[in-house]
């Protein structure tokens, strides 16, 4: 019998282990001493709905993309069409593709590495149903990871990359029988890929996040004694222009009232560009009321 | 949370596709919340591991205090998965649970207590699935691997991993693991609406971004505040922003996501090429909006 969860889980659990299982260590290359060896990079990343990690990377200088971090996948794997915007090929009967330079947004660089030009399923079905909220255009495995010490924290919004002083050997290159007589069970996974892209049709590919910016002001403010006074309303500015001073005491910014400077950030941070915002502030014993329309910039 | 871990039951057999789709919305039942945290100690608990041939990193685990069991630690597993023999053995499931054909798959389930090295997890989520790529990793290597240790189980703590050391730390951090799955349905089976979110800076910059460089080059500034942080800086009008606190900034809302990070009075690195030189200018960013 098949219930509805065992699918979600071959479809979820496809994203394990992402890539080939009975790959076999081989000799390593020798390492050249890299500048990096010893240097912490902090690292942003993105948590995905579907709770995996997305960190930027640039490509033979070409990018951002986002790459998944996986230490279930043996290497570095370059989507198809990713490979095709680098401008990058696998060579004539290569498995491996050269990369010049990976760059790891937070400053981390790796010369001379080897790609796999490849779409495994995670990145095909994840971005035909657009699930993890994000393109995803390449995975680093373990290639790329065993070179650093990862510190990952979920309360921070980024990671700790520490460059070891280790260059991974690369995994085998599976022969061509073995994946053509990979067992039933991997075939049915293999085949959730192309299945999530054909899904995708009826239910429709999700959007990626549109993102704005909040909107602009002009405000600079203290907080003492429980009150938020306007340092300064920079000229020109949205406040400025709308007739807020410096000295003014800020009391409540849409009706919500304002008694420290993370109220005053609390109550600004959905403000887009645009928006009205009412302002009341004290001036002289009396209180004022402002309307603020929201400008650009940060 | 649903507390009596209902176990797969079985459905009718439908064709492939209908099941997959309604799947997919149901994965939120699976990848639940995460159980409460342990106390937050000084000093964290370690674990090491081994490399597989296959370059995966193995962990001996017991589990319900049966065991030790070779578990896979993979950062790009969303879930913690337990074979049907391990969990059958650690009572984390009855044997009369009942199997599905496909992979024996058993559904989620709640592990009591699992040690790995000197660390202790308790009521962790587990989901029961005879994993293809398990079955493949125990015939080539002659040993059995149980399970994989996956993102319910490290995003508890703050985890290092050290290649190098072939060691693992991990210490509880406060963060509330978000119900990951819960909006995925309304996702998946609501209107194609993306979601709309505003990057609001943590502090005042005065600056106004302007246009985008081709190829992911930066982002030119379109206007610097007289008198602002960003001016005191030294940061000019049509110098091109490349990083902002480390952080590439290839579009406006790169810059407004950087500047999200940099709290009030604190320095940040502005990384500009102005006339083809590149600078590093350094902004305190003022608290305001």
């Amino acid at each position: 019998m098949i219930s509805k969860k065992t699918i979600v889980l071959a479809a979820a659990l496809a994203t394990i282990l992402g890539g080939s299982a009975a790959a076999i260590q081989a000799g390593a290359d020798e390492p050249p001493r890299d500048p990096q060896i010893g240097r912490a990079f902090r690292v942003p990343y993105r948590l995905t709905d579907t709770n995996h990690f997305l960190v930027r990377v640039r490509i033979d200088g070409k990018g951002p993309f986002n790459f998944l971090v996986d230490s279930g996948a043996p290497a570095l794997y370059v989507a198809t069409e990713t490979a095709k915007k680098i401008g990058i090929a696998p060579p004539k009967d290569g498995f491996w593709t050269p990369i010049d330079l990976l760059e790891i947004e937070g400053g981390a660089r790796l010369e001379k590495v080897k790609g796999r030009v490849e779409d495994p399923f995670q990145l095909v079905g994840m971005n035909a149903l657009g699930l993890p909220g994000a393109s995803i255009d390449g995975i680093l495995g373990f290639t790329i990871l065993a070179r650093f010490k990862l510190d990952i924290d979920l309360s921070r919004d980024r990671m700790t990359w520490t460059r070891l002083d280790f260059v991974p050997s690369d995994p085998p290159i599976p022969d061509d029988a073995d994946r053509k007589n990979a067992p039933l069970e991997m075939k049915m996974m293999n085949a959730l890929g192309p299945l999530a892209k054909g899904l995708a049709l009826f239910i429709g590919k999700q959007p990626e996040d549109e993102v704005a910016p909040r909107g602009f002001l002009g405000l600079e403010w203290d907080e003492a004694d429980k009150a938020v006074t306007i340092r300064r309303a920079l000229p020109d500015s949205p406040a400025a222009a709308a007739g807020v001073r410096d000295g003014d005491v800020l009391l409540r910014v849409d009706g919500k009232p304002i008694e420290s400077a993370k109220a005053a950030r609390d109550a600004l941070a959905e403000v887009r560009r645009g928006d009205s915002v009412e302002l009341v502030v004290k001036r002289e014993g009396a209180e004022k009321t402002f309307k603020v329309v929201a400008g650009e910039g940060l | 949370m649903n507390e009596h871990r209902s176990l797969s039951r079985a459905a009718r057999l439908r064709p492939l596709l209908v099941p997959v789709a309604a799947a997919l919305a149901a994965l939120a039942y699976w990848l639940g919340p995460v159980a409460a945290q342990a106390p937050v100690a000084d000093e964290p608990a370690r674990a090491v591991f081994t490399m597989l041939p296959s370059n995966h990193m193995l962990l001996r685990a017991t589990v319900n205090g049966k065991g030790p069991y070779n578990l896979i630690f993979d950062l790009g597993a969303p879930i913690t998965l337990l074979s049907n023999r391990a969990a059958e053995e650690s009572g984390t499931v009855d044997a009369k649970t009942p199997r599905s054909f496909l992979f024996s798959m058993r559904g989620e389930a709640e592990v009591d207590e699992l040690r790995v090295g000197s660390l202790k997890a308790e009521k962790l989520p587990v989901v029961v699935f005879d994993h293809p790529a398990l079955g493949l990793l125990s015939d080539a290597f002659g040993r059995r691997i149980d399970g994989i240790i996956g993102f319910t189980f490290f995003a508890r703590y703050r985890t290092t991993i050290d290649y190098q050391k072939d060691e693992m730390t991990f210490k509880p951090v406060d963060v509330e693991v978000r119900d990951l799955m819960k909006d995925l349905p309304d996702r998946i089976a609501g209107p194609k609406v993306a979601r709309r979110k505003v990057l609001a800076s943590a502090g005042l910059w005065g600056l106004r971004m302007g246009a985008v460089e081709p190829g992911g080059a930066g982002v030119r500034v379109a206007a610097v505040v007289a008198d602002s942080p960003a001016a005191r800086a030294g940061l000019e009008a049509g110098d091109v922003v490349t990083s902002v606190d480390e952080r590439w900034t290839t579009d406006v809302a790169d810059v407004h996501a950087a500047a999200a990070g940099v709290e009030p009075g604190r320095e940040a690195a502005v990384v500009v090429r102005r006339g083809g030189k590149e600078l590093t200018l350094t902004v305190r960013p003022a608290d305001g909006a």
